[in-house]
């Protein structure tokens, strides 16, 4: 009996049907771990914290919600006692003395965390190839990115390693890698999942959410990872909905916003072919397409690139070399100390993006850059609240194509920061989205994005769930598709 | 052509709260090193700032005494800049919307008040501390202090000399200590209070260069440091040299300011709004709370001192100018009905003993209670003014209870008429020499025959009594 | 974006950039900065901005020490540090 490439769900019934026990699961985990090094989608595992509390569950069962899950955790969440590196040099020996909320939301639900997953370097980045760490590496090729940030959460999940992982989502950290690697990836409304404990990088735009096969198991992950925290106060305090609630509801009558001015020109045929196969899928399901107008969707980019870099450039200077994390070794004095530091400790990513941040910020410039970014932030807002006003759902592709050749992007950053051209808008308007697979190019997965309003993940769940319950492109792995 | 200075003061405030402006950290001052960190004081990744509410209250009462808007609606801005005792790498403060805008506050320099405004309150929190003579080659760093809550006020430029500065610092010192915002204790760097100095002459209509002084603690120092600095500016001016825009040290011992490092100058803070902090709201309702609940300040009190206690213009002036005398004013007064004997005793006995102890009453031997039941014993004639004076020495030293130091030293006052007459005439009959000196115009030796009473009672006999007694015998 | 703004930004950053890495970093940031002046295209006259995409104000704590001791675990954590204080290279004021 193996876990591999099993949801969350059949592995929960292969639990409670005892035909595996907990110990099993999660020495197979490891096993799986082992075989797939190459995809190096771990930085730190947790075996012995984890085989114990899988002997713990086979002594006395629990009816834990997610009692004896393996779930793989992004090493961007602190984790009590389990070192903590965000992908970077700065972190390469930190053990934090607290774990983050969503982590601790998790564990109480019963799941078991096996590890901690390879990232771009503090999340900055969209093929995990800033990780100090090396490369994480995508299942269904020999030379593919994963995507970023969540690289390693994604390939992990993939490859059938774990059934779900943790991801966070600033740009489309986690939507993005989910496309590239054929699996189903949610980001949260802003503020539904505590920020307590998980490493900041751009602080009104980061978000964690769940990484699965598919949209039920996201389900039961985010109904989990959401909480209201006092710690945080830009965590909600709005009511959670069970979110496996309304999952089976018809789609008859709804309504999908298709939006008029996504400039689909740059896309190849195919792909333009598999987003529109979707939307005709959803038609058969009842549901109606609404022409939608997001006119200042195309400036999502750059505003991003001027918010998400202000902000990193501020939240970043902590890591100092001062109270924790890594130091220079023998600096001659304070100011060595925290430029070697910072200069050792950070990959050439994150420094572009601190340098942006310092400059847009700076006296003579803010005006023009940061507080501009703001203000047509609102505009994107607006556009999305206007949009929702006549429609259920908004969707887009979420890549430009498949995944891409490590290196390929070459030296250029901002070829890289328009891989986040469809899923950067929902970050600055706090809407939550979500990537499922509904296609394949060449054996390369591509995802469908969906946007739903604000604290309205349900929405997208229900579609989400009836789409796969009528498609087999959530079933397929880098070995087939499964039975 | 003369000379005129423009001087504006920065004074940074420690609210009194019991836990940090962002975390429940504890702000109690003096403790072991390191031991009052929470995560969030300590910049950890993945933490979040919370603000605590007291530290708004405060602010706000600040903000209703000196007549100032109050912003219901304040946010938060990040400061950037990198040191050792700043552990996020920037600092959360209050730079586009303050909580308190434009007060004023009342000052009095040699007997002539003047108004000073304020340009703004705002709420910001405190930096750790860097220790940097312990280690050899090494600063520590002790984060206990990192989050405290800090009020800066800022005053605009209209302070004209030093002893104006003075008397600003002092009364804003007054007024956060009446409103119980701020213990004011300078010694603990409660208060602290950078001050901007330039010069110009007095037909010019720009005003001159200004040099920051930073970090200045003692009214004194102020006063010195800023002489120092216009000195030291007209100096320059008058030899053709222009003054340099910069932050000066004041170093006490040498009597002079010194330029910091001048990479400080190369500052620029990026303020940006904190996106972890949204805005603070304080209700209509928590407003009209605040302003209810608003501590009696000097002024009211010194009035009703004077209206409805009765005490004279001095003393009530005397004792309203100081929280923690008209504390023990009021505390005293309410476990006896003699206030104005309460009022007597501070000004004069109390007063001198705190001089020459160089403490504030607070930090005295003395508790309310005591001091109420002193007063009381003096009032009920169980001892006399004379003996009281002992016993407060004797409180004074270790805190003894009134009444039981009364008791075991046997100071209670002989009433008794019949045993002081006895006595009266005892004296009289051993002193015949005396006497007819006395009968034959030598008044002042009724205090001779007064004092021996005194010296057959140990000084314990009701002075008035034995005036009256020996009057009536000597007759 | 020239070499003297770099320099500028990198030491509010507490960032050197390497001799041969400099060219590239001024090139990279141009484009960037070059990228994003798309943003001038965009009318935000009267438009207020957003800090944070959630339209609400912000729950308080009331003044209570709710932290417990931490120095024990807090010093061990710091790269360099005694069983008083964190350690840092001398600092002249």
């Amino acid at each position: 009996m193996t876990i591999k490439y099993k949801t969350i769900k059949e592995i929960k019934k292969m639990i409670s049907s005892k035909v595996i026990s907990n110990k099993e699961i999660v020495q197979e985990v490891y096993k799986l771990i082992k075989d797939n090094n190459h995809l190096n989608a771990f930085i730190t595992l947790n075996e012995e914290t984890s085989i114990n509390k899988a002997e713990e569950l086979d002594n006395k069962a629990s009816d834990l919600p997610l009692a004896g899950i393996p779930i793989a955790q992004k090493d961007l969440f602190c984790t009590k006692g389990l070192r903590t590196t965000c992908g970077s040099k700065i972190l390469e020996n930190f053990i934090p003395p607290y774990s983050a909320t969503v982590i601790e939301n998790l564990e109480d639900a019963g799941c078991i965390s096996v590890g901690k997953t390879n990232m771009d370097e503090f999340a900055m980045g969209s093929s995990n190839e800033t990780s100090n760490f090396g490369n994480v590496y995508n299942p269904w090729g020999d030379n593919l990115v994963p995507g970023g940030s969540s690289g390693g959460s994604a390939s992990a999940v993939a490859a059938g390693i774990v059934p779900g992982a943790s991801g966070t989502d600033t740009g489309g950290s986690i939507r993005q890698p989910a496309s590239l690697c054929g699996i189903t990836g949610l980001k949260p409304t802003y503020g539904r999942v505590s920020r307590w404990g998980m490493i900041a990088f751009a602080s009104s735009l980061d978000q964690a959410g769940p990484m699965a096969r598919t949209a039920e198991d996201c389900a039961l992950l985010l109904n989990e990872m959401c909480s209201h925290d006092i710690k945080d106060t830009t965590s909600l305090d709005e009511h959670i909905p069970n979110f496996e609630d309304n999952l089976n509801q018809s789609l008859q009558g709804k309504k999908i916003g298709v939006v008029q001015d996504l400039d689909l020109s740059s896309l190849d045929n195919e792909v333009i072919k598999v987003y529109e196969d979707s939307l005709k899928e959803f038609v058969s399901l009842g549901a109606d397409l609404v022409d939608i107008s997001l006119p200042n969707l195309s400036l999502s980019v750059p505003t991003y690139y001027v918010v998400a870099p202000a902000e990193c450039s501020s939240n970043l200077s902590r890591f100092d070399g001062v109270k924790f994390g890594r130091r220079s070794a023998n600096p001659k004095d304070l100011e060595e100390l925290y430029t070697k530091t910072r200069s050792e400790g950070f990959g050439d990513e994150v420094k572009r993006r601190i340098l942006i941040g310092s400059y847009v910020l700076s006296a003579g410039y803010y005006d023009a850059y940061y507080k501009k970014a703001q203000q047509v932030r609102r505009l994107i807002k607006n556009d999305f609240d206007e949009a929702f006003s006549g429609v259920d759902v908004i969707m887009t592709p979420t890549t430009r194509g498949p995944a891409f050749d490590i290196g390929s992007k070459g030296s250029d950053p901002i070829q890289m920061y328009l891989e986040d051209l469809f899923t950067i808008s929902s970050n600055l308007a706090g809407l939550p989205a979500m990537s499922l697979p509904n296609g394949n190019l060449d054996n390369k997965p591509i995802g469908l994005q969906i946007i739903g309003n604000f604290l309205d993940e349900s929405s997208i769940l229900n579609f989400a769930h009836m789409y796969q319950t009528r498609t087999n492109w959530h079933l397929l792995t880098p070995e087939g598709e499964k039975k | 052509m003369s000379w005129e200075t423009v001087i504006g003061l920065e004074i940074h405030a420690q609210l009194s709260t019991k836990s940090k402006l962002f975390s429940g950290g504890s702000t109690e001052f003096g403790a072991e090193s390191n031991t009052h960190v929470d995560l969030v004081d300590m910049g950890l990744p993945g933490v979040l700032p919370v603000a605590n509410k007291e530290a708004f209250y405060k602010a706000i009462r600040f903000g209703l005494a000196t007549g100032a808007k109050i912003n219901q609606t304040s946010s938060f801005d990040r400061k950037n800049y990198f040191y050792p005792d700043l552990p996020k790498g920037y600092q959360i403060t209050q730079m586009t919307k303050p909580i308190v805008e434009k007060g004023s506050i009342k000052i009095l320099v040699d007997d002539s008040e003047k108004i000073i405004n304020i340009t703004r309150a705002h709420l910001e929190e405190d930096a750790g501390k860097s220790i940097h003579d312990l280690f050899e080659g090494e600063t520590g760093v002790d984060l206990n202090r990192a989050g405290t809550p800090l009020l800066e006020i800022v005053s605009e430029p209209e302070i004209s000399n030093a002893k104006e500065a003075v008397a600003y610092f002092k009364a804003i010192r007054q007024l956060v200590t009446f409103l119980d915002i701020c213990d004011g204790n300078m010694a603990q760097g409660s208060m602290r209070c950078d001050v901007n100095v330039s010069v110009k002459k007095t037909d010019a209509s720009e005003l001159g260069t200004r040099a920051e002084l930073k970090n200045i603690n003692s009214f004194k120092f102020i006063e010195k440091a800023i002489n120092y600095e216009i000195d030291r500016q007209i100096r320059l001016l008058e030899s053709g040299e222009s003054v340099v825009q910069e932050t000066r040290l004041y170093d006490s011992e040498k009597n002079e300011t010194r330029s910091m490092r001048s990479k400080e100058e190369a500052n620029d803070y990026r303020y940006f709004p904190c996106p972890d902090l949204l805005p603070v709201v304080i209700s209509d309702k928590e407003l009209m709370e605040i302003k209810e609940n608003l501590p009696e300040l000097p002024e009211e009190k010194e009035n009703r001192y004077i209206k409805e206690i009765g005490l004279d213009e001095s003393e009530a002036k005397i004792i309203s100018s100081s929280k923690t005398m008209a504390n023990m004013f009021e505390d005293a007064s309410s476990k006896t009905n003699n206030a104005k004997l309460v009022a007597n005793w501070l000004v004069g006995d109390i007063s001198a003993l705190l001089n020459r102890d160089n403490i504030e009453i607070d930090e005295s031997n003395l508790s309310a209670e005591n001091f109420g039941k002193l007063i009381g014993r003096i009032s009920d004639n169980t001892i006399s003014g004379k003996i009281a004076k002992s016993v407060l020495e004797e409180v004074w030293e270790n805190g003894s209870d009134v009444d039981e130091i009364i008791e075991s030293k046997g100071l209670i006052q002989i009433q008794d008429e019949s045993l002081l007459e006895e006595i009266a005439n005892k004296v009289i009959e051993t002193n015949p020499d005396q006497v007819s000196a006395y009968k034959n115009g030598k008044d002042k030796l009724f205090g001779f025959f007064v004092g021996q009473v005194m010296k057959e009672t140990q000084g314990k006999a009701n002075p008035k009594s034995v005036n009256e007694i020996l009057k009536k015998i000597l007759s | 974006m020239d070499k003297k703004t770099v320099t500028t930004i990198s030491y509010l950053s507490r960032l050197k950039i390497d001799g041969e890495k400099e060219d590239k970093i001024i090139k990279d940031l141009s484009n960037i900065i070059e990228f994003v002046d798309q943003l001038n295209d965009a009318d935000t006259s009267e438009v207020e901005p957003l800090a944070n995409p959630l339209e609400k104000t912000a729950k308080t704590r009331s003044d209570e020490v709710t932290a417990k001791n931490l120095k024990n675990e807090l010093l061990e954590i710091a790269p360099s540090s005694n069983e008083d204080y964190f350690l840092v290279p001398r600092v002249v004021e």
